[in-house]
């Protein structure tokens, strides 16, 4: 088959052999890969050391049929995540963005505003950007791209109206929003304020795809994690490894990692 | 091929499960063996059963080592007020052979890397810190691999060892000796930037 030139994120590695290695790669034109990199642990070769977590790479990919590994014949290095050189938070957020994206991408699926949307969150975790509303813009936007998006005008059980203001039910298994009907029959129900609903609304627009993520207030970021955190264990089936590393980015821990 | 006896059959087949060797190396070297004098094949066989008996970690720094003990950490010219940690004991061997290094080691026996299920308790790294509070150290070298997942296991041990008073460095990286400026990518310049030191 003839061989592929496309943008890739670098997911995972795992040592092959004594030279190679296998990379999960989410590239731009063709969603997720699982490739053979031969001769990837040289120093030298047609990889340079440019195969590493989270490193946003130019290459050249031959794909196969079925279940056979595609093969990588080249990488060239664009960017190198670097947060992991200063703060422990940081690198942990982009640990989970690439976990959440090997997890809910697939072969063949390709989606190239969710592969910018991870460019653009992994230069703002590189950079100053706010860690907690960085991975929460991520998070739904993935699910919004994905077709995953929790409803929030409607009841996610009987698609009636769910007035504004004042708290609400939020059903993790049933998909989002619950009306005071369905709500006492619905197992799984998270009760959340008014305000988080119009900040769940800000970060799923369409709008916030790109650019700075849009701001959540302090006092409802907590009530986010928590609902977030639940609602993509539902879908997955199971916790992210890495959600329990999510508390290296909450106030509790300082900017270096350290546990207070 | 012909066929092969049973035994050597066996002797290829766990030739090829070592790393690096193909079925036809391991006929190869299986052949070898086979023609070799006697004691010369025994001697290897010998050897790795000595070494699966003997070798184990050191206590101290989880070196390989024949006793309780590695030579490193037995030896008294050795400068012990500088300690470099490393993942693995290979890498331990790297720096012997550099020969620049006169300081002793601690070996983390891996490296933080939370996707693959492996946390900071699954390493030495309480060991180091026992050693460095009851040591007599000025300097801790974090000589992890410069990968993500290396520089975030350095960068963890150097968040837990900061409330001691000592100074953590890191290895330099950057633009290989005897190459060209010209020719280094973008990234590795801004390694060898960031990485200046004074004349
Ligand atoms: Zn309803
Ligand atoms: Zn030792």
């Amino acid at each position: 088959m003839a061989s592929e030139k496309t943008d890739a994120l670098v997911l995972r590695t795992i040592e092959f052999s004594e030279t190679s290695l296998v990379v999960v790669l989410l590239t731009r034109q063709f969603g997720k890969s699982s490739a053979l990199a031969k001769g990837a642990r040289r120093a030298k070769g047609p990889f340079e050391g440019a195969l590493d977590l989270l490193s946003i790479c130019r290459v050249v990919i031959i794909p196969k049929s079925g279940d056979t590994l595609d093969l990588l014949t080249e990488a060239k290095l664009q960017r190198r995540f670097r947060a992991g050189e200063r703060n422990l938070g940081r690198l942990y957020a982009g640990y989970y963005v690439a976990e959440l994206l090997r997890e809910m991408t697939d072969r063949g699926d390709p989606h190239p505003d969710l592969y910018d949307l991870a460019l653009e969150t992994l230069e703002e975790l590189d950079g100053e950007t706010d860690v907690r509303a960085c991975l929460l813009r991520f998070e739904l936007q993935t699910l919004r791209l994905l077709g995953h998006a929790p409803t929030i005008d409607r009841c996610a059980a009987c698609g009636s109206e769910v007035p504004e203001g004042g708290r609400f039910g939020f059903g993790v298994t049933s998909g989002g929003v619950l009306c005071a009907a369905c709500r006492p029959a619905t197992r799984q129900v998270v009760l959340l304020r008014g305000a988080t609903r119009e900040t769940l609304r800000s970060l799923l627009s369409e709008a916030a795809v790109s650019g700075p993520p849009p701001p959540v207030p302090a006092e409802l970021h907590g009530e986010l994690r928590g609902v977030i955190n639940r609602y993509i264990t539902n879908l997955l089936g199971g916790p992210p490894r890495m959600q329990s590393y999510l508390a290296a980015a909450s106030p509790t821990i300082d900017g270096q990692g350290r546990r207070r | 091929m012909a066929e092969w006896s049973h035994s050597v059959g066996e002797l290829v087949d766990q030739l090829g499960r070592l790393p690096g060797i193909g079925r036809k190396t391991a006929e190869r070297l299986a052949y070898h063996l086979l023609r070799v004098p006697q004691a010369e094949a025994l001697a290897l066989s010998e050897s790795i059963r000595r070494v699966r008996e003997n070798v184990r970690y050191c206590e101290t720094c989880f070196n390989l080592s024949e006793g309780p003990r590695c030579s490193i950490c037995a030896d008294p010219r050795r400068d012990a007020t500088r300690l470099c940690v490393v993942e693995q004991p290979r890498d331990l061997m790297s720096l012997e052979q550099a020969g620049a290094y006169r300081g002793l080691y601690h070996v983390l026996l891996g490296r933080i890397a939370p996707l693959d299920g492996i946390g900071p308790d699954q390493l030495t790294i309480d060991h180091l810190v026992d050693r460095v509070r009851s040591g007599s150290f000025r300097e801790i070298i974090m000589a992890t691999n410069p990968t993500v997942e290396g520089d975030g296991t350095s960068l963890y041990i150097s968040n837990l060892l900061s409330e001691y008073a000592l100074e953590v460095t890191r290895l330099a990286r950057g633009i290989t000796a005897g190459s060209v400026l010209e020719y280094a990518n973008r990234e590795i310049l801004a390694d060898a930037l960031n990485g200046r030191q004074k004349f």
